[in-house]
């Protein structure tokens, strides 16, 4: 019973041990994570706004706002239709790049860092060059297009509610399919060569191919790397901001431009902290679903 | 020891009646170099709008004031739209990263509610400033300085939109005798809206794509501008003063929409997207025969600043011998942006920075900043407009100057409000959407429905109020 007892001792011991060695880490987490989480949902229930410093404890009211906030429920109808029609043309070329570097091939590295390169500029930097691009007088998109036409043309990419999407879409796809290509490339390169020769010499089709053993083995990484790519893609804001900001009108003002605009152009700190607890709630109920869905968690 | 006594009360009187002789003589500018020489060794922050405008500080004030005081200037720069959003930022934080404001007029009731303006009063008396600010050009003196009663800021920068126009095309006998045969009166400076269309489909009727009719700022945040001054020209008000219901959607309001969609068509393709730097280019490339821009034009356009190397990236003028000034039509210009030289509560070098606004916007130096070819401020003192050195700088510059004078007096103010920008934001939005081929009846539908819902937020007797105070100023709307 005796030794029971130190033995028991000895473990809390250890387990005490282990949890103060932790201990510093989890404190800095909480700190930098939970802390500015807590004062947002603290913030929203508060009523300050210019020039009102209120914070006492103000209900629901932002929470109710939310509900009829016509302008909050466009923007987040746009940022789910552009991730929707983003993400998977980045997948497909991701892919079909990957595909194209997979065999052994001369300056293979070198033609790899090219193409990566878009995912190292910072995105203002990216929308800014591709609002330079698109632009009616000076820039080349344009001047192609009138060369292919053989007339001049005057395409409003960032005015003309027809095109300004499509001219955003061009702009973040070209930034972010670099790095699906490279998660994805990485992916297939571990594919079982031995199954897929397999597969070749029974006569399985390519779809078939692709279906059995490619799929199932990229997986996992693909999911993650939609996660990664979903999740940018739901907070998009500089591209869009550099390009368009938000316009015109707001028709290309995403969930996080109208946060940043309620913030820090309206200084409706109160209501726009609710907002982000809408964006943060969705988020992890979307995040946990995902991951429920393809059991990663485990 | 008695008479010791005396004798030293009178040398110390007649020591003081000297050094008092001497400030007295001293200009207000000496006078505000001299006491800020106590400062020396520090550095203040100054704020101004990203772009030309720094050059000013950067260039001339800055290594001026530094020699004169060895107080360093560092300027900190933020585009026009984000000023107003970075300065409340600043303050909000506590951060005192601003020593000097750029303020602009319309936005400085806002900023003085919220306390980041420090008040300005004490020191204009102690440093004798006050008889200057008397001679400010009065529109600005009255409307761009006190929030009220207070003095937050001093007006700093003579802001107007102004006519450019092509003379020779407008002088031109055969255009003049064709234009008169067609509409029935003299091709000259258009008076009302109605002449400019007519006259800027008549340009291009006739020399498209070579010259087209008018360009014309069309950047939302350019162009809210123009639709504020010409709403108003068109017998628009902004509320109704009794219920305080925004009137913006009214007949004036679509009128205005739809005409500026309908005179895009006689102007340069692509012109929806123009803002002030795409105006000036296609006007002193002579591409477009009028426009209506900020005073810098008018002097860029005569080839003032030529060779000067800040504005190498200015293409060389083709039209400098052929500009014709004019008030636009309505004859009460916008009195667009401008802005007031103020100090940040936030601080921590006050005075100094006051000192520093003194010595700029005084007289003697003001005169020759707004001479500087390569900076953007323009004349705002009854001074300026004078000015016999300035009159000089290129052959019609006396024009170029009687019209700024001209357009100060009747020139109508930027809406001011409690949070003014909120409700510009609205203008700026539906504009980008009349661009995007929305119906104008509806995109100002919506806008008056925005702010109405931001007026009730505010609370619709303090927004009253506030309204009921900018609209009995004179230049609130035309006479």
């Amino acid at each position: 019973m005796s030794q029971s007892t130190s033995i028991g001792r000895a473990l809390d011991d250890e387990r005490a041990f282990k949890y103060l060695l932790i201990a510093p880490a989890v404190f800095v987490i909480l700190l930098i994570g939970l802390y500015p989480f807590i004062k947002l949902i603290l913030t929203s229930f508060q009523n300050i706004t210019m020039f009102d410093d209120d914070r006492s404890f103000n209900g629901f009211i932002h929470y109710a706002r939310l509900f009829g906030d016509d302008r909050l429920w466009e923007s987040l109808l746009h940022t789910a239709a552009f991730t929707a029609a983003a993400l998977p043309i980045e997948i497909l070329l991701g892919y079909l790049l990957a595909l194209l570097f997979l065999d052994p091939m001369p300056l293979k590295r070198l033609f790899v860092a090219v193409i990566l390169l878009p995912t190292v500029i910072s995105p203002i930097v990216a929308g800014s060059t591709w609002r330079l691009m698109f632009d009616h007088r000076f820039g080349p998109i344009n001047q192609i297009i009138a060369f292919l036409a053989g007339e001049e043309v005057k395409l409003l990419w960032t005015v003309d509610p027809f095109l300004v999407w499509p001219a955003i879409l061009v702009a973040e796809v070209w930034q972010w399919t670099p790095f699906m290509f490279l998660i994805l490339l990485a992916a297939l390169s571990n594919v079982d060569r031995e199954q897929l020769e397999s597969a070749q010499i029974d006569g399985a089709s390519w779809l078939m191919t692709f279906r059995k053993i490619v799929l199932p083995a990229i997986t996992p990484v693909l999911f993650v790397a939609v996660l990664i790519r979903a999740l940018d893609l739901v907070r998009l804001f500089d591209v869009i901001w550099t390009m368009t900001g938000g316009g015109p009108g707001t028709r290309t003002e995403t969930i996080s431009i109208y946060a940043y605009q309620m913030a820090f152009r309206e200084f409706e700190i109160s209501y726009s902290s609710a907002i982000a607890f809408l964006v943060i709630f969705a988020l992890t109920a979307l995040v946990i679903f995902a991951l429920r869905r393809v059991e990663i968690a485990r | 020891m008695n008479r010791h006594r005396t004798l030293g009360a009178a040398a110390s009187a007649a020591i003081a009646l000297a050094l008092a002789g001497q400030a007295a003589a001293q200009s207000s500018a000496e006078r505000a170099a001299e006491a800020a020489k106590q400062y020396a060794g520090t550095t203040l922050n100054v704020f101004y709008e990203a772009g030309l405008q720094p050059l000013d500080p950067k260039n001339f004030t800055g290594p001026m004031w530094e020699e004169l005081t060895g107080i360093k200037i560092n300027v900190i720069e933020a585009p026009l739209d984000e000023m107003f959003t970075k300065i409340m930022q600043a303050h909000r934080a506590g951060s005192g990263a601003y020593d000097v404001l750029n303020v602009v007029p319309n936005q400085m009731p806002d900023l003085a509610f919220a306390g980041v303006l420090e008040p300005l009063d004490e020191w204009v008396d102690q440093y004798g400033y006050r008889d200057e600010l008397s001679t400010i050009a009065p529109v600005y003196r009255d409307n761009q300085m006190m929030v009220e009663g207070t003095t937050y800021g001093f007006p700093d920068d003579g802001d107007v939109l102004v006519l450019y126009y092509r003379r020779d095309l407008f002088e031109d006998p055969e255009n003049m005798a064709e234009f008169k045969a067609k509409h029935g009166y003299d091709l000259g400076p258009p008076k009302t809206w109605q002449q400019f269309n007519e006259i800027g489909q008549f340009i291009t009727d006739k020399y498209a794509p070579d010259i087209y009719g008018a360009g014309m700022l069309r950047q939302p945040g350019n162009a809210q501008y123009l639709f504020q001054e010409r709403f108003r020209v068109e017998g628009g008000k902004f509320f109704d003063s009794e219920t305080m219901e925004a009137t913006i959607n009214s007949e004036a309001g679509v009128k205005v929409f739809t005409e500026m969609v309908e005179a895009n068509k006689f102007m340069p393709p692509g012109v929806e997207q123009w803002g002030f730097i795409e105006a000036f280019n296609a006007f002193l490339a002579g591409d477009i025969a009028m426009t209506i821009s900020w005073p810098p034009v008018g002097r860029w356009a005569a080839g003032y600043g030529k060779g000067t190397e800040a504005l190498a990236w200015i293409p060389e003028t083709q039209v400098a011998d052929k500009i014709g000034y004019a008030l636009p039509p309505g004859g009460t210009p916008e009195l667009a942006v401008g802005f007031s030289l103020a100090v940040a509560s936030g601080s921590e070098n006050k005075e100094a920075a006051y000192l520093f606004i003194q010595w700029m916007n005084s007289e003697e130096i003001s005169l020759q900043r707004v001479q500087l070819p390569f900076a953007l401020r323009d004349p705002f003192r009854d001074s300026h407009f004078t000015s016999e050195e300035y009159r000089s700088r290129w052959p019609n510059a006396g024009d170029y100057l009687d019209t700024l004078k001209a357009g100060s007096e009747t020139g109508l103010l930027d809406l001011s409000l409690i949070q003014t920008d909120r409700y510009e934001e609205g203008i700026r939005q539906a504009i980008s959407s009349l661009w995007a081929g929305d119906d104008p009846q509806e995109i100002l539908d919506e806008l008056a429905e925005s702010w109405d819902a931001l007026t009730e937020r505010i609370g619709v007797e303090r927004q009253k109020r506030a309204y009921l105070d900018w609209a009995s100023k004179p230049n609130a709307y035309p006479n």
